[in-house]
């Protein structure tokens, strides 16, 4: 494959005025103090230091984050969305090392402005350059706009836009503003990964000064005729109209047109022509690049896991200096592990426990149909709770197609500071008031709910971003599970 | 409960344009609770373009949108306005959401874009306000024929709406902003139109509330019916009674400052509706304007 921009190469770039003593003091200071409260809190065994750092180091110099930008020569990959950044950034990771790139990146999910700090940090020595090739931040989609004015992107992709936590972001549109607001100010020299399937992603490049390219799939035989009754209704970007689709694969995401104005999903650049199920549970992919065919092999199982694979690949195209190998890259995307909390695979004791982090309609709807294959009753898990991360509203919940769940549950287990909430969602998607528990408590509900499966039936954990991490970290306590920030 | 078989015709409007906040799971609560008590139920579904007969429909639901959605709404709704008056006229039950509820008041003036008619059967106005209000609501409720009760719900809107003399209010805000954040009120009445801005979704956590408009809409063909039969409730009352906690625990950070803010006059408040006369819902918000400043 051939290289497509020279980010990299482009020699020493400009470089700052140099700052004031006192402001090169400040950054010192913040720079010293950032790094040692993450080792500090690694030494204490205080969590992973994801984000105390970038806190601290960001009181003492609140440019602390522009000045590591301007003091390293490394190109800048930024991936925001509803859906799919952590995976997204994981395979483009893999795609990196197998091209021999360095990569400093945020891999706990750490994506508010403090996470994303604090890894800047983590990759930066004393003076605050970074000596990795590629910085790569997966970025909250309520944060863009905060960190981009900051530390500008050489690539900026947007994985998709869903109906998430409307009580913090608005609405869908805002949020489509505010993205649009983040690419219009690209520079020429930036390129724009969108999903070309996604109508309110796509149509983000309207104004762009940067270079955008699309991705989405191709493929014709993966996908229904019409969006599930939880889709977002996504509306001609042009007319107002309703969209009509040739063929829908994930929630609104497909190839879509309007029948009013002849709006249609743009041309592909990085296309998905075939998708076929692996024998491992993932999938095999053809995809036709502005570099030549490739065939890749996804790991991970579903549709959304097709498109992250898409988007880190277009990625890597956008910005890598190098042309990637095509045997490498495929060997590297196949040994891709699922990040912690999705899908993830415990050993739990003599109980096979998977752990799904579900946060919306559609990542709890890719997640039911991936886990309703699987044979056998299941034993569940429901917890969600109220916090700055996961929210206060959950009337999601009632978009997510329990229905079809609810036939196949043995146990449910409910748990978090809403349980009450969740085990009022699941009565009315029929489950049987006497096989549900609710136990608010994180610890004590695992503990109850791993008593339930008789052998030969699985528990599965179906949670928000919070008790994801408390009950993982419950069982990390038990040494079932490494830590999430060792990965 | 008689033994004479009941079918509940529904009318669900726009499940696709206007279901942003799981506010299906009104319509889900309405059928379980029916099919529970053995209650026989029909569901007609009526999105854009469609027409069907509401003077036909026993309860109509009508939810909530994003401001774009709402004007593809708005414009259809005006196609649909025959027949919906006629059903409101003649005591169908009309639970309106959010959005849902603008609409079927005079007119919804965004913050940027043009003003939308509504469907004006509620004699209420709204206008978009620079902030939204987002959070647990808590409210009392007084209704007609003695059913009392508390509502509890998330709300999420930057309409302020405004009652005339022509509607009642769903019920007095015990806590969160309710229809404008001034005076108090939450959600507007008018025969057996039951508006709010109660997401959650408001009906499964508010069981009480539920069983009325079912009740209500059931007698209004057959009035020997009689009560409900009474269901067992508990997850139903756990889940009301965190919502209610939630709505009022203590304010902190910066609710607490915008209370204590409020607390000492700060122009977050203005006076108090008050007295009688006939008065549209225009001129009380031009009065409300006049008097916060």
């Amino acid at each position: 494959m051939r290289t497509m921009n020279k980010a990299l190469d482009a020699g020493p770039g400009q470089r700052p005025m140099p700052m004031p003593l006192a402001e090169q003091a400040r950054f010192a200071l913040a720079l010293t103090a950032g790094k040692t409260a993450a080792a500090a809190a690694r030494i204490l065994g205080v969590g992973g230091g994801t984000s105390l750092p970038g806190s601290i180091a960001r009181r003492i110099d609140p440019q602390v984050l522009q000045k590591v930008a301007d003091a390293s020569d490394v190109c800048k990959i930024f991936v925001t969305g509803s859906n799919g950044k952590t995976t997204t950034c994981r395979m483009l990771a893999a795609l990196a090392h197998a091209g021999g790139l360095s990569v400093t990146q945020n891999r706990s999910g750490s994506n508010l402005l403090q996470g994303v700090i604090s890894t800047a940090l983590r990759g930066a020595d004393l003076r605050g350059r970074m000596d990795a090739q590629l910085l790569l931040l997966e970025v909250d989609e309520g944060t863009v706009g905060r960190v981009i004015p900051e530390l500008r992107p050489d690539t900026f992709a947007v994985t998709n836009i869903f109906r998430d936590q409307l009580d913090r972001f608005g609405e869908l549109y805002s949020m489509a503003r505010q993205l649009q607001s983040v690419i219009d100010v690209l520079p020429g020299s930036a390129t724009a990964v969108l999903n070309g399937d996604d109508p309110l992603v796509a149509s983000l490049a309207a104004g762009a000064t940067a270079r955008s390219m699309f991705y989405g799939i191709q493929a014709d035989h993966a996908g229904e005729q019409v969006p599930e009754h939880a889709a977002d209704t996504i509306r001609c970007v042009r007319c107002q109209h309703e969209l009509s689709y040739r063929v829908v694969h994930l929630s609104h995401l497909g190839d879509y047109s309007c029948p009013e104005c002849g709006h249609a999903r743009p041309a592909l650049d990085v296309a998905v022509t075939a998708i076929h199920p692996s024998p491992q549970g993932g999938s095999d992919i053809a995809v036709q690049t502005p570099a030549g065919d490739i065939e890749l092999r996804v790991p991970l199982p579903g549709l959304h896991n097709v498109y992250n694979a898409a988007a880190a690949l277009t990625c890597a195209l956008a910005s890598f200096p190098r042309p990637i190998d095509p045997a490498l890259a495929r060997r590297a995307l196949a040994g891709v592990r699922p990040a912690f909390g999705r899908l993830e695979q415990i050993q739990a004791g003599e109980h096979q426990v998977t752990l799904a982090f579900v946060k919306n309609p559609t990542s709890y709807n890719t997640t039911l149909r991936e886990v309703l294959h699987r044979p056998g009753r299941k034993h569940v898990v429901a917890a969600h709770s109220n916090t700055v991360v996961d929210g206060e509203d959950f009337a999601w919940l009632w978009d997510v197609d329990l229905e079809q769940l609810v036939p196949q549950l043995a146990s449910l287990t409910v748990s978090g500071t809403r349980a009450e909430e969740v085990a009022l969602r699941f009565k009315y998607a029929g489950a049987d008031p006497s096989v549900t528990q609710v136990i608010p408590d994180r610890a004590a509900a695992l503990q109850t709910a791993l008593r339930k499966p008789p052998p030969g039936e699985d528990l599965y954990i179906f949670a928000g971003y919070t008790p994801m991490r408390e009950l993982r970290g419950v069982m990390q306590r038990q040494g079932w599970v490494r830590p999430s920030w060792e990965e | 409960m008689t033994s004479a078989p009941v079918t509940v015709r529904i009318s669900y409007l726009y499940p696709r344009l206007l279901s942003v906040a799981g506010d299906r799971g009104n319509l889900v609560t309405i059928l379980q609770r029916c099919s529970w008590r053995g209650i026989r139920y029909s569901v007609t579904e009526a999105d854009v373009g469609e027409l069907p007969d509401f003077t036909q429909s026993d309860l109509i639901l009508l939810h909530g949108g994003q401001d774009r959605e709402m004007t593809s709404a708005a414009r259809d709704l005006a196609e649909k306005a025959g027949p919906l008056r006629e059903a409101i006229e003649t005591d169908a039950v009309v639970l309106a959401v959010c959005a849902g509820y603008q609409l079927l008041g005079r007119y919804y003036a965004p913050p940027n874009g043009p003003t939308l008619e509504g469907l004006g059967v509620l004699d209420v106005v709204t206008d978009g306000g620079p902030t939204r209000f987002i959070g647990h609501v808590a409210v009392d409720c007084n209704l007609s024929g003695g059913t009392r009760g508390q509502l509890t719900g998330f709300e999420n809107h930057s309409g302020r709406t405004y009652l005339g003399s022509g509607v009642e209010p769903l019920g007095r805000v015990l806590a969160g902003g309710g229809n404008n954040g001034d005076d108090g009120t939450e959600g507007a009445r008018y025969r057996q139109v039951y508006a709010t801005y109660l997401h959650g979704p408001v009906l499964p956590k508010n069981p009480w509330f539920a069983d009325h408009l079912l009740a209500t809409a059931i007698a209004r063909r057959h009035p020997d019916f009689g009560p409900l039969a009474p269901l067992p409730d508990q997850t139903e009352a756990r889940a009301h009674a965190a919502s209610m906690r939630l709505a009022q625990r203590p304010a902190t950070g910066w609710r607490a400052a915008a209370a204590a803010m409020s607390r000492i006059g700060w122009p977050t408040r203005t006076a108090r509706m008050q007295g009688s006369g006939e008065r549209s819902a225009e001129a009380v918000k031009k009065e409300r304007e006049w008097t916060s400043h």
